[in-house]
This record gives C-alpha cells, sequence and structure tokens, in this order.
C-alpha cells in the first residue's frame, strides 16, 4: 500500500488550486535540511576537488593580434609544469582571470592530450575588444561659464603592453565675472596596473590648468549675480606620481607624491562687502606670483560590490591621507584626508537594494585653495569642477533654512546619503543593454571652514552649515557605455 | 528636455526586456520520503548545443540548483537548500567525472558517456527540498527553483569590472575622486553572473493529513 504512495498525482489543478502532497516510501535516508553546500563565495572548499590529476604540458595562446601573449599569461592563475586536478579552482577561474585583464570580448577555454599520459595541453582563445574608452563628457552652460565642453578619453591596452594612457580637455568660456577669463585645462595619464605581472602597479599623470577662479564681494549668499563676484587667474602645472600594491583582488594599496607649481595672480587685498555693509577681508588661500605644492599621499581602496555601475549588494571603502610640508620644498604645509564608505543591502531577491553612501574629508593646516573642499564636492545638485576648473557660481538650494551663507571653499565637508534603487530590466549579457535602474536618494551635505565650527554668532540651527540634497533618475548599463540620467545631474549642467 | 530624456531611456529598455528574469511555471510531483519532502521536475533545456559540447573541454561544467520552498502568500522561504553539481571529462581515460555535493552529502560518479551525464547532472528526481517539520499539514506551498549553469561568484564578478571603478589614477584634484559618483565607460565589456540560468516555480502544493 505505500509503494503506492509514490505515484505521482495524474490530475493537477489549475494554480488557484494547491496540489496535495503523496506520501512516498521511505528509503532510509534522512536529509537535513539548511546547510548549503558551498561556502559564502559560492567556491567549493579546496579538499573538494575531483577529478583527474593533470599536468599543464603547455599552453597555447590563440586569437590576440594586438595584445602580447605575455600579458595575458601573467594575468592567468596556471602555468606549464603545474600539477593540479581537472576541478581545480583555478582551472575555473583561469577564464575570468584573462577577462578581468579588460582587453577581450570573449575568453574560451579548451583542453587536449599532451605528449604523455596525464598531460594537458591549455588552448585558450581570446577574441579582442575595443579598448578606447571614452572615461567622460563635460558640456553645460551657467552664468559664471556661457559654454563649456571637454572630453577624457583613453586607450587600456597601449601596443598590446597592457599599459593605460589617457588624457583629458577642457575648455570654459569666460562669462562677465570681473578678473576671470576664458579656461582650459588638459591632462595626460600613463598608468600599468600590474608591473610585469606583479602585484605592484604604477601610474602618473601631468596636469596643466590655464584658468580663473572668484570670490564673493559683495551681495546676498543666494544672490548669484555675476557683478558680486570678483576673479583672479591662476596657472597651475603639476604631476602625480604612485606605486600601488594589490593587497588582493579587491584591494589596492597606493602610495603618491604630487609636485606642482602654481602661479596666481590674487588682488592685494580682497575684501567682501557684507549685506549689512560692513566690510571684511578674504582669505583666497593662494599665495601670489609663483609657490609649490610638494605633498607625499597614503591610499587604500577595496571594492566587493559585484556591479559597480548597478549595485545591489557589497562594500566600498577608500580613504587617502596626503601631507604637503616645507620638509618637501613645499611652500604649503598642510594636510588632507579623505574617506568614502559605501554599502549595499539587496532587498526582495537583490530586485530592489538599499544603499549607503557616507564621504568625507578634513583639510588641516593652510592648504591651497585647490585642495580645499569645493561646495560642488560635497553638494551634488551643483555643477562639480572639471580638472580642476570652476564652472559656477550657483548658490546651493537652501531647502533646510540653515546658514544662508555657506562657503565655496571649507576645511570640513562631506555628504551622507541613503538611496533606494529599483531594478528595472535586465539583460541577459548577450544583448547591448545590461540593465537598468530606477532610483531616489536623499542626504545630508555639509562643508565648514574650521572658524565656522568653533565660533557662532546665531542660533545653532542658523549656524549649522549643512543641507539637504534630492536625487533621482535612470541609470542604464550598456555595452557601449553607462548612463546616468538624474536630477542632479541636469542641475549640474545649467545652474 | 526631460521628455526627451525619457524616450531615451524608455529606447534603451526596450531592448532588454525580453530577457528580464520572470519564473516558468512547471508542474513537478512532491512526494514524502522519510523525514524528507523531495520534488521531481525537469531542467534539461538548461543545457544548450554550446553548453553540452563544453562537457567535452576538459574543464570543470557547473550547476548550482537553488531551491526554496515558500508559504503560498507568503515571501520567506521556510525551507532553503543549495546543490551543485559538476562535471569534467578525463581526456586519458575517457570518462566524465561528476560529482554531487548537496544536503544529502557529496557523491562522485564515473559514466562512459555524454548524455550519461547530462542526465546526471540535470535530473531533478526525488530532489529534497524539505524537512517535512518544516511543511505544516494542509498549508499551502510553492517551490522555487533557481538554477545556474557555471555560476560566478560575486567576488569574481567584482574583480573582472574592478577596472571601471579602480580607474587609472588621477590628476592634480583628488576630492572629486571621494565624492564624486562613477564615471562613464564607453565600449564596456560585462559577464553575466552565470552562463545560464533557469527559474521555475511549481504549483502550489500541500501536504494532506494522513
Amino acid at each position: 500500500m505505500r509503494g503506492l504512495a509514490a505515484f505521482v498525482l495524474a490530475l493537477l489543478v489549475t494554480s488557484a488550486h494547491a496540489e496535495e502532497v503523496v506520501p512516498g516510501e521511505p528509503e532510509g535516508r534522512d536529509v537535513p535540511a539548511g546547510a548549503p553546500a558551498v561556502d559564502a563565495a559560492g567556491n567549493l572548499k579546496p579538499d573538494d576537488e575531483y577529478g583527474p590529476v593533470l599536468l599543464i604540458e603547455r599552453i597555447d595562446i590563440t586569437g590576440n593580434t594586438a595584445t602580447q601573449d605575455d600579458i595575458i599569461r601573467r594575468a592567468l592563475p596556471i602555468a606549464p609544469g603545474d600539477i593540479l586536478h581537472a576541478s581545480d579552482q583555478r582551472l575555473r577561474n583561469a577564464r575570468f582571470k584573462v577577462l578581468a585583464l579588460g582587453f577581450f570580448r570573449e575568453v574560451t577555454l579548451a583542453m587536449h592530450k599532451g605528449t604523455q599520459r596525464g598531460n594537458v595541453i591549455i588552448e585558450i582563445v581570446v577574441a579582442e575588444r575595443g579598448t578606447f574608452v571614452l572615461n567622460r563628457l563635460w558640456f553645460g552652460t551657467t552664468d559664471a561659464s556661457p559654454y563649456w565642453f571637454g572630453t577624457d578619453v583613453g586607450e587600456r591596452n597601449l601596443f598590446g603592453l597592457g599599459i593605460a594612457v589617457g588624457g583629458g580637455f577642457i575648455y570654459a568660456a569666460r562669462g562677465s565675472i570681473d578678473g576671470t577669463r576664458d579656461q582650459w585645462a588638459g591632462e595626460l595619464r600613463l598608468a600599468d596596473g600590474s608591473l610585469r605581472g606583479t602585484r605592484w602597479g604604477a601610474n602618473g599623470s601631468l596636469t596643466l590648468v590655464r584658468g580663473s577662479d572668484f570670490y564673493r564681494a559683495a551681495g546676498n549668499p543666494d544672490d548669484d549675480d555675476n557683478a558680486n563676484f570678483r576673479g583672479f587667474p591662476y596657472r597651475r602645472f603639476g604631476g602625480r606620481f604612485a606605486a600601488t600594491y594589490d593587497i588582493s583582488a579587491l584591494t589596492r594599496l597606493s602610495i603618491a607624491s604630487r609636485i606642482e607649481s602654481i602661479a596666481a595672480e590674487p588682488p592685494s587685498a580682497p575684501t567682501r562687502v557684507l549685506p549689512d555693509g560692513r566690510i571684511v577681508n578674504v582669505d583666497l588661500h593662494v599665495e601670489p606670483g609663483n609657490s609649490r605644492v610638494v605633498t607625499a599621499g597614503l591610499g587604500i581602496d577595496r571594492d566587493t560590490r559585484s556591479d559597480p555601475i548597478l549595485p545591489h549588494s557589497g562594500t566600498r571603502i577608500a580613504a587617502a591621507v596626503e601631507v604637503g610640508t616645507s620638509a618637501l620644498a613645499s611652500d604649503y604645509d598642510f594636510a588632507t584626508i579623505f574617506a568614502r564608505f559605501e554599502h549595499w543591502w539587496p532587498l526582495r531577491s537583490e530586485r530592489h537594494a538599499l544603499g549607503m553612501r557616507l564621504a568625507g574629508g578634513a583639510v588641516i593646516g593652510n592648504a591651497p585653495r585647490f585642495d580645499r573642499i569645493h561646495i560642488s564636492d560635497v553638494n551634488r545638485m551643483l555643477t562639480p569642477r572639471a580638472l580642476g576648473l570652476v564652472l559656477s557660481s550657483a548658490s546651493p538650494l537652501d531647502i533646510l533654512t540653515t546658514r544662508d551663507d555657506k562657503p565655496i571653499y571649507g576645511e570640513l565637508g562631506g555628504s551622507a546619503s541613503i538611496e533606494y534603487a529599483v531594478r528595472l530590466f535586465r539583460g541577459s549579457g548577450r544583448r547591448r543593454v545590461y540593465g537598468g535602474d530606477l532610483f531616489v536618494g536623499a542626504g545630508v551635505w555639509g562643508l565648514a571652514e574650521l572658524s565656522d565650527v568653533q565660533l557662532r554668532d546665531s542660533g545653532v540651527w542658523g549656524a549649522l552649515p549643512i543641507d539637504l540634497y534630492i536625487d533621482a533618475g535612470v541609470r542604464v548599463d550598456t555595452d557601449f557605455g553607462i548612463f546616468e540620467l538624474t536630477v542632479a545631474n541636469a542641475l549640474g549642467r545649467l545652474r | 528636455m526631460r521628455v526627451v530624456l525619457a524616450l531615451v531611456v524608455v529606447l534603451l529598455a526596450l531592448p532588454a526586456h525580453g530577457d528580464d528574469d520572470k519564473p516558468e511555471t512547471q508542474r513537478m510531483r512532491f512526494i514524502e520520503r522519510g523525514q524528507s519532502l523531495t520534488a521531481t521536475g525537469n531542467i534539461a533545456k538548461l543545457f544548450d548545443q554550446a553548453a553540452y559540447e563544453a562537457m567535452n573541454s576538459g574543464f570543470p561544467s557547473t550547476i548550482r540548483i537553488g531551491s526554496a520552498v515558500y508559504p503560498r502568500n507568503g515571501t520567506s522561504a521556510v525551507a532553503f537548500q543549495i546543490e551543485e553539481r559538476s562535471v569534467v571529462y578525463d581526456l586519458w581515460d575517457e570518462q566524465y567525472v561528476i560529482r554531487i555535493d548537496g544536503p544529502g552529502g557529496k557523491r562522485t560518479r564515473r559514466v562512459k558517456y555524454r548524455a550519461e551525464a547530462l542526465k546526471l547532472l540535470t535530473a531533478i528526481d526525488d530532489f529534497p527540498i524539505a524537512r517535512l517539520a518544516d511543511i505544516p499539514l494542509e498549508d499551502v506551498f510553492y517551490l522555487t527553483l533557481t538554477v545556474q549553469l557555471n555560476p560566478v561568484s560575486k567576488e569574481t564578478l567584482a574583480e573582472v569590472r574592478r577596472w571601471i571603478s579602480q580607474g587609472t589614477g588621477g590628476g592634480l584634484d583628488r576630492g572629486g575622486v571621494f565624492f564624486g559618483s562613477f564615471v562613464s565607460v564607453f565600449v564596456n565589456p560585462k559577464i553575466a553572473d552565470a552562463d545560464r540560468v533557469l527559474r521555475i516555480r511549481s504549483q502550489p502544493f500541500y501536504r494532506p493529513k494522513p
């Protein structure tokens, strides 16, 4: 009788009706529930290796017309002479290690018999892709600059050597602010993320800026008329050189040095007429004439987000410290520390996600103007700086009615925001559109001079140098680029 | 201006809508075996021709079967299982070695023919999905199966795309690096988190009182 219980229900009810489970015949096999057979990263444990033991006799690489064989071989976790199981994790990962170079559209691996029993020849067939990259496009219009345009491009695999080279250029037309001029800036970069296949990398850049910056000389804090500002010209030329070390595949340490010369022509005694008629001095934080900035810095970056474009899980943490001192022949003695933390919690089977972003920094000492935190760094609803150029004089929206005279440059600054993302769609990977998310976010940003924190001449709320930022939009990840269409992005191009 | 932007988004989104991962409904068979509830279904279509050919490559092919039992009107699973099945072809002995690693423990099988190997890999016959103790009598549940072919770990996915966020160093200005969001990258290869994914949802079922 119990054997009959094992038969399948022949008549299945419609989806509106539940189907009855048939009691089955016991088999003496008690199956424990719950515990997954794989670890959190989804990998089998090392002692789970099985299959034949192989000796890798040779690795053949085909399909690479630009990329040198050595670049691929260095990336591989296997090499001729290795003895391993056919199920070894290194064999499973080999394809992805090559894909992680970013130079190939497809990587296929196959195994063939070698010259002796147990020996194998690994064949790697790659399909190269274009490695020319458009990093950024700059364009927009504001009162301070009637138009600006520029681009930043790169080649990630120069001459097939795995070296990245890139550069950007931006031009911004002069507005009607007295003392300003047409601005332009250019930058060249060179980087090798893995020197001869080691964990060490190096990068360097040269930047030339012919700019002009401005300060508020009169008017109410929310009066953005160009007549209320005064400008001054400056020129910056310098380079940053860094060595990097990959602690792990997802964590990178860097040590950097910067040498920069500044030639500025600020007014000899810049002042501001306050709304109540008082006249106060303005510190522009830049030495008149020629000056020099020399710094040394240390940074760390760890990124475990499985998808940096449409993140629904994982964490990114980055921090950097930079010190400039006369001991290094710098005319400015200062230190900066910046940090960023981002975490994403998947919700509803990763179809939705809640993200938290914290970013902040502190500037200590006599830092040059350009190393201070600009208001557009912390408030995404303002036009961001591009290659160091300030492109807008717009004051931030006063949403919380806190302190109305927020500084343009500050020594303490940061933002904290929460973002909720909803998956609009996901492609299969074979299509050219990978996915899109709708997101809405809100947060608090703040920017202050140290003196603002120490002294206040109004109530606590009215003195708080913080305010809200709100953003919403769509992110689309495609084969040909990443697009972010957001309210804050639009405001940043028009205000 | 905003209308134009919205139109662009819609146009970009349209080509990918067909790939969205709605589960397919499959009629499955549920049987009580000892202290377990088991299910029988079909996931053979996980393997297309290319995946079938890849079983001969000498490299492992892996499928991961995740099962979850949900109350009919609930979203929290009352039982959850993962089983991983892999196959490698032994070039020298000309046989397929299959490893099954799941709640029932680890088992290794060797078979001569690829079709046999495929059958072992994709068999969902009396597949344990829950302890009977977790499935109260008369309550209505449904089963979901998420079956991935050659799943890629989140860490590996992050490694493959890390160059997007790490970039190639920066210039004189560092503040924007910490406060900005991501850059726009054109020509942007991406790998899927599995070669192929099947999402299956069963018809509702319940355990009748004896």
